[in-house]
């Protein structure tokens, strides 16, 4: 009897090979012949099926982004390519993560480098603060060596059944009509180093866009442009001894010396520390800059040698366009960084991975083509999860880093332990956590009092000046 | 000290007259007084010195000369022969005592002057504004202006400003009150009663707290768009409208 019916849907279908969910695609099947003359489908659910094949989706870049949507494309039935250019690309980055991310994405302990569980930040008036204190037994910030990271997210997605090249993407041809395919224009190398590598074209369905902060992507989309950040980083190697203070801490130095705009760090890895600083106003004095940072942390690098400097651009807010038809941006290439702390590993990865997870809902694990509307689906829960987030750190941008007075007044804050649990809870979990009440009043009079307090210095250095 | 200190130096520097010609025999002059002194880490500090001059000369002159200047007590010989950057300028005050203001120093008629606490944090702000510092471990800075008692700062700060305002505010309301007497001949308290006058009083009233310089209309026309420019930023991915991606967008 089943086997009865089961032949009379299958004659029904049109196209699909697929016999197991074939309930749920009844509905559109019938509406099918119907459906095809229309000029312009706007749902998904009513998007035809694919004649014999599977979802194919390019995702253009192999870091965080790239890595966690492939895994998760790959994961959810859809054919997925990842064109990465540069498979050991030692990228220039504080790596640090927060705690949530190791579960979210079950990273192995050992991609961790170190654990930083102590902070210090530094005035202007070099008035120095230790964040940490509330931290629990095991909660820390993980720094990684991003070439590490990078390589086991892209190892994981290949395991999951993604193709990995080593290629180059050059360009991307639009679709003419909606149900053309995208073609892509890359250089494939195929691991050989130094060679100048084959031109090659790929057709699919729809492109994620991770190639970072000058992505072409999002060039080929005319996504528009965004403010972005130049952050300047030296790895210094520092003796055993003044290597120990570091173990588990990394500082914070905030003033106009330091950056107008931004604050100057020093962050440990594997076995140096990353000095820099970054700034969005005054690009050309960086170097001033970073001259300055590494003055301030003088007596604590003493002895140290430069083994590499680099630089990159940090987006500073979203293009205005971070999808297109078929097309999606994540992570930097989309300007996911928040302002104040800098952060991207962490909203690179999840966009990547929320992306994806829209990409195989709306196609049904694949089954069906995605329309643009799909992808918006990723950007009203990626708005809705993360805006709250991203504006509150700009307003700690906005008030904190305006003068050196604001930057004194947010490090005599910093001392206060409800500030710290919250900036912590926050950070480490990526949740506005609602806080106690009667704390949050206490806190608006003290940030009131440390703001008036330093304004009125200021006022007072003025008078010395005249 | 510093008299011994000299005295000591000579016999030093003597020693060490010829290599100090040579910029690169300054480096190994540099290793051999490291190593004299009492520093657990001389060994690798100078092993990174001489490392140094191999990898990157420009960085290198500066880590180097980073060495001497950053240990004023065991080797200022150094200092005397070897040309450094600065000599260490660092802060220093009678009064600033590990890293924060002594306040019994500041007493006065046996109390303590917060007036010149506040003048003396200035001073040591201003300076470190002028001449950035590097913070050290050995001594850390402690200090915290809420230290200073909140009437302290009311009175130095606040109530000056407040009277200034209060004046101004009560220059502009006596004559607003007059001109509008005079032209529409309704009274003080008449007026109090009327809900355009109420709405001239809040404006004034507004316009003397937020607007103190002539510069402030600009700063304010700033800020409201400074506010406002994050947002409009994120919801651009949602201004357009459908129908756009339907149109050729750029084959840039």
């Amino acid at each position: 009897m089943a086997t009865i019916t089961l032949k009379s849907f299958t004659g029904l279908r049109q196209s699909s090979p697929d016999q197991t969910n074939f309930i749920s695609h009844v509905p559109s099947s019938l509406s099918l012949t119907q459906r095809r003359t229309s000029l312009r489908v706007t749902a998904a659910r009513s998007s035809p099926n694919l004649a014999n094949r599977n979802l194919r989706v390019a995702v253009i870049g192999g870091g965080p982004a790239g890595g966690a949507a492939a895994e998760t494309l790959a994961q959810g039935g859809i054919e997925t390519i990842l064109i990465e250019r540069k498979m050991d690309n030692c990228k220039p980055c504080g790596g640090a993560i927060p705690l949530c991310m190791v579960g979210e994405f079950n990273l192995p302990l050992d991609i961790i480098d170190r654990r930083v569980t102590k902070m210090k930040m530094i005035s202007p008036s070099n008035i120095a603060v230790d964040i940490g204190r509330t931290l629990k037994e095991h909660e820390y910030i993980g720094m990684v060596r991003r070439e590490v990271l990078d390589q086991y997210l892209r190892e994981r997605a290949e395991k999951s059944g993604a193709t990995v090249i080593n290629g180059l993407f050059l360009k991307m041809d639009l679709p003419e009509n909606w149900d053309a395919p995208y073609v892509l224009h890359y250089t494939e190398y195929d691991g050989k180093t130094g060679a100048t590598g084959q031109k090659k074209t790929m057709e699919v369905d729809a492109v994620i866009g991770a190639d970072g902060a000058n992505s072409r992507v999002a060039k080929s989309i005319g996504a528009g442009d965004y403010d972005y950040a130049i952050a300047f980083q030296e790895r210094i190697r520092i003796p055993d001894d003044k290597m120990t203070y570091y173990e588990d801490l990394a500082e914070m130095y905030v003033g106009d010396d330091v950056s107008p705009d931004f604050y100057g760090w020093v962050f440990p890895k594997c076995d140096h520390v990353a000095v820099g600083t970054g700034t969005v106003t005054h690009k050309g004095d960086i170097k001033k800059f970073q001259l300055a940072t590494r003055n301030r942390a003088k007596d604590k690098i003493l002895g140290g040698k430069i083994i590499r400097v680099e630089a990159h651009p940090i987006p500073e807010h979203p293009r205005p366009r971070r999808l297109s038809k078929r097309v999606a941006l994540v992570g930097d290439a989309a300007g996911y960084v928040t302002k104040c702390s800098g952060e991207g590993i962490y909203f690179a990865a999840k966009s990547g991975r929320m992306c994806a997870e829209a990409i195989v809902e709306g196609s049904q694990n694949g089954k069906k083509m995605i329309d643009e509307s799909d992808l918006r689906k990723y950007l009203e829960k990626w708005d809705k999860t993360y805006l709250p987030t991203y504006r509150v750190l700009d307003v700690l941008q906005k008030v904190f880093y305006r003068s050196n007075p604001a930057r004194e007044a947010f490090v005599e804050m910093c001392s206060d332990e409800y500030v710290q649990k919250m900036t912590f809870d926050s950070y480490l979990y990526k949740r506005v956590a609602p806080g106690n009440p009667l704390e949050d009043l206490k806190l608006a009079v003290n940030t009131i009092g440390s703001v008036f307090r330093a304004n009125a210095l200021r006022r007072e250095i003025e008078k010395l000046n005249v | 000290m510093s008299i011994s200190m000299a005295l000591f130096s000579p016999p030093i520097s003597s020693s060490l007259r010829n290599p100090y010609l040579s910029p690169k025999n300054s480096l190994s002059l540099l290793s051999v007084t490291r190593a004299s002194s009492d520093n657990g880490a001389s060994t690798t500090d100078s092993a990174a010195v001489s490392a140094t001059t191999v990898e990157i000369p420009k960085p290198a002159s500066v880590t180097v000369e980073e060495v001497p200047s950053k240990s004023p007590a065991e080797s200022s010989s150094d200092e005397t022969d070897l040309p450094t950057t600065e000599t260490g300028i660092k802060f220093e005050d009678a009064k600033w005592v590990n890293g924060t203001w002594d306040l019994k120093q500041f007493e006065k008629d046996g109390k303590t002057d917060w007036d010149s606490i506040i003048v003396a944090e200035a001073k040591r702000r201003k300076w470190l504004e002028d001449n950035p510092e590097t913070t050290t471990n050995a001594e850390p800075v402690l200090f915290d202006t809420s230290i200073i008692p909140w009437w302290a700062w009311m009175k130095r700060y606040h109530l000056p400003e407040a009277e200034l305002l209060n004046g101004r505010a009560a220059m502009i309301g006596f004559f607003m009150a007059y001109f509008v007497d005079s032209l529409t001949g309704v009274g003080l308290v008449d007026q109090m009663g009327n809900f355009f006058c109420k709405t001239l009083l809040f404006v004034a009233v507004a316009g003397v707290l937020f607007i103190r310089k002539n510069e402030d209309l600009d700063k304010l026309k700033g800020l409201i768009e400074e506010t406002t420019l994050y947002d409009k930023q994120w919801q651009a991915a949602w201004k357009e409208p459908e129908s756009s991606s339907s149109t050729v967008s750029s084959k840039k």
